[in-house]
Formats: structure tokens, sequence, C-alpha cells
């Protein structure tokens, strides 16, 4: 697996060779085709796609970078990046990425935010910026702002929508069942429960020990203290 | 209907109010005005008949025919207008609205996998050819692929690519047009049904598990058990006449190999390389271009990349074939002899016009019989 190894591209060649060596008696299969659509040019270096202005006393300029290949930058980056720091939520929902056919972006008119077939998503704030920044000649901040609001209009009637549906739906007798509060009351009782059982036999162990702390040193200083008096208790130890 | 009848039937509340023009027209199922104008002389007789027989009408022997009134209706005809009315609500309104459509279908590459001309860079863009690795991981003599890095990892061109896979179709094409036996080769998981369909397309082999290392180099040993069969220009088997050459066979190899993963082929990509067998290969940014005789620059990752890939190739194969079919009915006796020429595995014998052609069959692994499979 080391080094070049060429033979692959040169087929043809090796044919011909071995054809006119007479090393085979008649062309392989293939001869034909592949003489006339010769694999294409390999190994070779090309200049590189340039996705952006290069200074003349660039770093990229040099010899050794000429040849690598160039980061892709689009216009809506920036936005996109903008958009995102400032909802980074808009991330966690999720996305459709699949396409048929890769047109779906042909079919989109960005001088309204909603589109057809196309969810509301934070690409949709960016989109819409673009065009306003390019069709209505707004600065970037305006157009953010303009797109942004007509996003969130737009994800308030959703909430709403779907509040709505849930009301309804309960009170025709749909059970979503409990809630994340109620979840986490139920949680935190069942804790405390716990609790409680563990502090019953901590105070009972506690309350031993005591009896036990008691019932053994007091007993034997008061038998030493008054050992004039009659004391049964050493006796019922034993 | 017999109207005598009515004053009975109806009772009181019929007679107390003069019937008027329109009741007795329904009631008639004639519609003429002198029928209903005589109708009307012949109850307004029967009024005067039953008032003054009003007194007395246990008397009369029509109560005899008596039929006390009943809730029950007359059967109407609901369901006959219901169906009328539904199907004039939708010729009406059946076109209002949005129709559904089914939206994705995942193997539809699969099942139906577009032509070379049907290639567009949308299509290649969004079923992901042009995500490479990361940039960190690439073989530099790809560089001539890629387009740019996005995000740490390299974009490769799809005008590179398209242009690279329109070239291997085309070459595919040619492969099966000469009737060469075409070797089909993803031995990823997910991939088998691509490459079982592009081989079945091209009527050739296809292999979705291990290579056998050697089955190329050392065919005669591996493949011993498989068996050969003899097929004349129509595709069609001969059974006689043939079996000297068939005795002394010697392992088939592969006129054309596609592998659409060649990191994991290096071994049989060398047996081809040493053999002089021309290969197609999907190199991706780590891949190793001078592995394969044509390279197809694209994401050998993506499932779906693979599936336009093959499903290309094997539709290129396909019309191959059919040209191949087609040229063997119409052409002549010289020109068979003529294309026996190009064609390798022939069976020279005198006295033969057409040309009868070895094709592989075997019970091997990757030798398989396309149609058993699928």
């Amino acid at each position: 697996m080391r080094g070049r190894n060429l033979k692959p591209s040169r087929v043809y060649q090796t044919a011909l060779r071995l054809l006119e060596s007479q090393s085979i008696e008649q062309p392989p299969v293939w001869f034909n085709t592949i003489g006339s659509i010769p694999p294409g040019e390999i190994l070779t270096r090309t200049q590189p796609a340039q996705h952006r202005e290069t200074k003349f006393n660039s770093r990229i300029r040099k010899p050794s970078k000429m040849f690598k290949p160039q980061p892709i930058e689009y216009e809506e980056d920036q936005l996109r990046r903008e958009f995102y720091n400032d909802h980074p939520w808009e991330l966690a929902r999720p996305r459709i990425v699949l396409e048929n056919d890769g047109r779906d972006g042909q079919r989109c008119d960005w001088s309204r935010i909603q589109q057809l077939g196309r969810p509301l998503s934070g690409e949709s704030v960016v989109q819409r910026q673009l065009w306003l920044i390019q069709n209505n000649g707004l600065p970037k901040n305006a157009a953010y702002d303009v797109a942004r609001k007509e996003f969130y209009a737009l994800r308030h009637e959703q909430e709403v929508e779907r509040r709505v549906a849930k009301e309804e739906a309960m009170w025709t007798g749909a059970y979503f069942g409990k809630s994340m509060l109620e979840i986490g009351m139920q949680l935190e009782d069942k804790v405390y429960e716990g609790w409680r059982v563990w502090a019953r036999t901590e105070i009972e162990a506690a309350d031993r020990d005591r009896d036990a702390a008691y019932t053994d040193i007091p007993e034997a200083d008061h038998v030493q203290a008054a050992d004039d008096m009659p004391v049964e208790e050493p006796v019922a130890v034993q | 209907m017999i109207l005598r009848n009515v004053a009975i039937r109806h009772g009181r509340s019929a007679l107390a109010a003069p019937l008027r023009r329109s009741f007795l027209r329904s009631m008639t199922t004639d519609t003429l005005t002198h029928e209903t104008d005589a109708l009307d002389h012949s109850v307004h007789n029967h009024l005067k008949e039953t008032h003054s027989i009003e007194g007395n009408i246990n008397q009369l022997n029509l109560t005899q025919s008596f039929v006390p009134p009943s809730n029950a209706r007359e059967p109407s005809d609901s369901i006959k207008t219901d169906y009328a009315s539904q199907q004039r609500l939708n010729k009406r309104t059946g076109k209002l609205g949005a129709t559904v459509e089914k939206g994705y279908v995942p193997d539809a590459l699969v099942r139906n996998p577009p032509k070379p001309a049907d290639v567009t860079l949308e299509l290649l863009m969004a079923s992901q050819s042009h995500l490479g690795h990361s940039t960190s991981l690439w073989n530099p003599a790809n560089q001539r692929y890629i387009f740019g890095i996005r995000q740490g990892i390299h974009i490769i061109s799809l005008e590179e690519t398209a242009a690279h896979l329109r070239r291997a179709a085309k070459v595919v094409e040619g492969v099966a047009y000469h009737g060469g036996l075409i070797l089909f080769v993803g031995t990823r998981a997910g991939q088998g049904p691509a490459i079982v369909k592009a081989a079945r397309l091209s009527k050739g082999c296809h292999l979705f598990e291990k290579w056998i290392p050697g089955s190329i180099t050392n065919g005669d040993q591996i493949l011993a058990k498989c068996d050969v069969k003899v097929v004349d220009k129509d595709d069609v088997e001969i059974t006689s006449g043939f079996e000297d050459k068939v005795a002394n066979w010697k392992a088939l190899k592969p006129d054309l190999v596609v592998c659409v993963n060649p990191l994991e082929n290096y071994i049989m990509l060398h047996e081809c390389g040493l053999n002089n067998i021309p290969t197609i290969g999907v190199i991706d940014t780590d891949a190793d271009p001078t592995w394969v005789t044509y390279p197809i620059p694209a994401n050998d990752d993506s499932l779906r990349c693979i599936q336009v890939i093959a499903g290309v190739l094997g539709r290129a194969g396909q019309e191959g074939q059919k040209r191949r079919l087609e040229a063997a009915k119409t052409e002549t006796a010289e020109d068979k002899k003529d294309a026996a020429n190009s064609l390798r595995r022939v069976a020279p014998i005198a006295g033969e016009t057409a040309p009868e052609q070895l094709r592989g069959k075997s019970s091997g692994q990757e030798l398989d019989d396309i149609d058993d499979e699928l």
C-alpha cells in the first residue's frame, strides 16, 4: 500500500504492449472502450477554487499554501452565527435536513418569512434577513429586527395554537399524563418520604445510644459514688 | 290512487278545510290539468257525500276497508338521495384543498435509479456526495477534486463528481455493450441493495460481503466449485456442443470492477491491477486515487451517494446491454464476425455464424446469479 502504483491507470497501455508483443492473442473486451475514453488526469495539483479576496502579501500566497483548498464563506454565515448566538435554544428544535432532489432552496420565496412545506426555523430568519438586505437595502441590524420580530410573532402564534389545541383536547377528554411540575413534586415527595423513614431509624438509633450511655456509665458512677446504698443493678447486669 | 278513501284515511283534519290544489297535485300520479280539474270535481262530490254521511259513517260499507293511520312511513329512498348528494358534493368540492403527497421514500434511489442523463449537481448535493473527510485526514492526491473547506471538512467539487461519474458511466456502458463481465463491489453495511440492483440492471455480478483474497489471482483454486454456462448472442443458454470447452475452463475474471468502497477492498483492487483489469472506484478525500483506473470523487460514507452512483452505473450497464442485444438482432453475420473479434469470451468454432459467448455463472460468493438474489 506504500508508494504510488500507477498500474491501474495504465491498463490500456499495458494491454497495448501485451498485444504488440503478442502475449495475448486478442484484445480484452474493454480495449476499444477504454481506448476511446481514457482515464482522467490524477495526482496533479491545480489552483484551488478561490473563495475570498487575497491580499498581495497574504500568507496563503506562500508557495507552500498556494495549492491548499480554501475555506468556503457565504454571506449568511455571519448572520446565522449571530442569530444562533442570540437564540441558542433554536438549535434544540428538531429539523429535517433531508432533501429529495436538492431543489428545495429554489422553491423558497423569502419576500415573506413563511414558506410552503418548510417549517419555521432559525434558518428562516437568516434567509429572510438576507433577502431584506439584498432586496430592500436595509442595513444588517434593521433587517435582523424585521426578520426576528416576524419570527417571534409566528412562534407566539404557534404556541397559542398549541395551547388552545391542548385545552380543547383536554376538554373533550384527552389525558396527557402528569405535567412536569407534578412529576417533580412526586419525585420530591418520594425523597421526603424516604428521608422520613431514614430519619426515624436514625432517631431511634440515637435514642438507643443515649439510653445505653445513660444506662452503662452513670450507673457505674452511681455505684462508685453511693456504694453504701444497696444496689441491685450490678447483680442484674451480671 | 283511490281518492274515495282520502277522507276516511285522513279523517276530520283533512276534511275540515277544502283541499288545496297543490295537495291534490301531489297526490296524483299524473299532472295534466284537465285531469286535476276532474279530480277536483270528484273530491268536491266526495266532500258533499262525506258531509252527508258524516253522522252515520259506521253504517257505510267503506269502513270495512278502513286502514287505521300508523306511524310507519312510506319507504324512503334516502340512500339514493344521500348518494346523489354525496356525488354532487364531491363533484363540486373534490378538487378543493391540498393533496397529500408522499414526501420521502427512503429506497426510491434503489428502486428507480437515475440515468446518467438525470444526474444534476442538485441531486448530487442532496445525496451528500460533496461531504469529504476532516481536513486532517485528507490525501493530498485528491487536491484537484476538492472545492474548499467548510466546518473542518473538505468539500468535494460537485462538478468533478458529475464529470467523473459520467465518464465512468460511459465506460460501463461500453464494456456492457461489448459483452464484458462487470463486477459491482460494495462491502459496507447497507450498500447491498444498491449494489445488487446495479448488478441486476447491467447483468453483471455483485459482491456485498467479504472479498476472498485470491479470487482473481488464484481463482482456479478458490472458484473451483463454480460452474460456467455458455450463452449465445441473445443470452440464451446453450446446453450442448461446448462440453469440451466447459470442461477445461479457467476461472472467470471480471472485465470491469466497480468498487464503491476502495478503502476496504485494497486487496481486490491490487489483484485487478495485477491482472490488468480496469476498475472504477468512489474516491473520498482520504482515499488514494491511484488504486483505481477511473476515480469518482464522492462521499463513500453516505448510502444515498452510493445509491446514486451505483444506480447511475447500473443504468449505464443496462443501456449497454440493451444496445448489445439490439445489435445482435439487427447486425449481419459479417458485423457479428467483426464484433466477435472484440469479444473476449468467445468460443471460436469454424462454421458458426454467430459468435457464442461464455458467461460466468457460479455458486461462489461473488459470482452469484443475480436473479436468485432479489
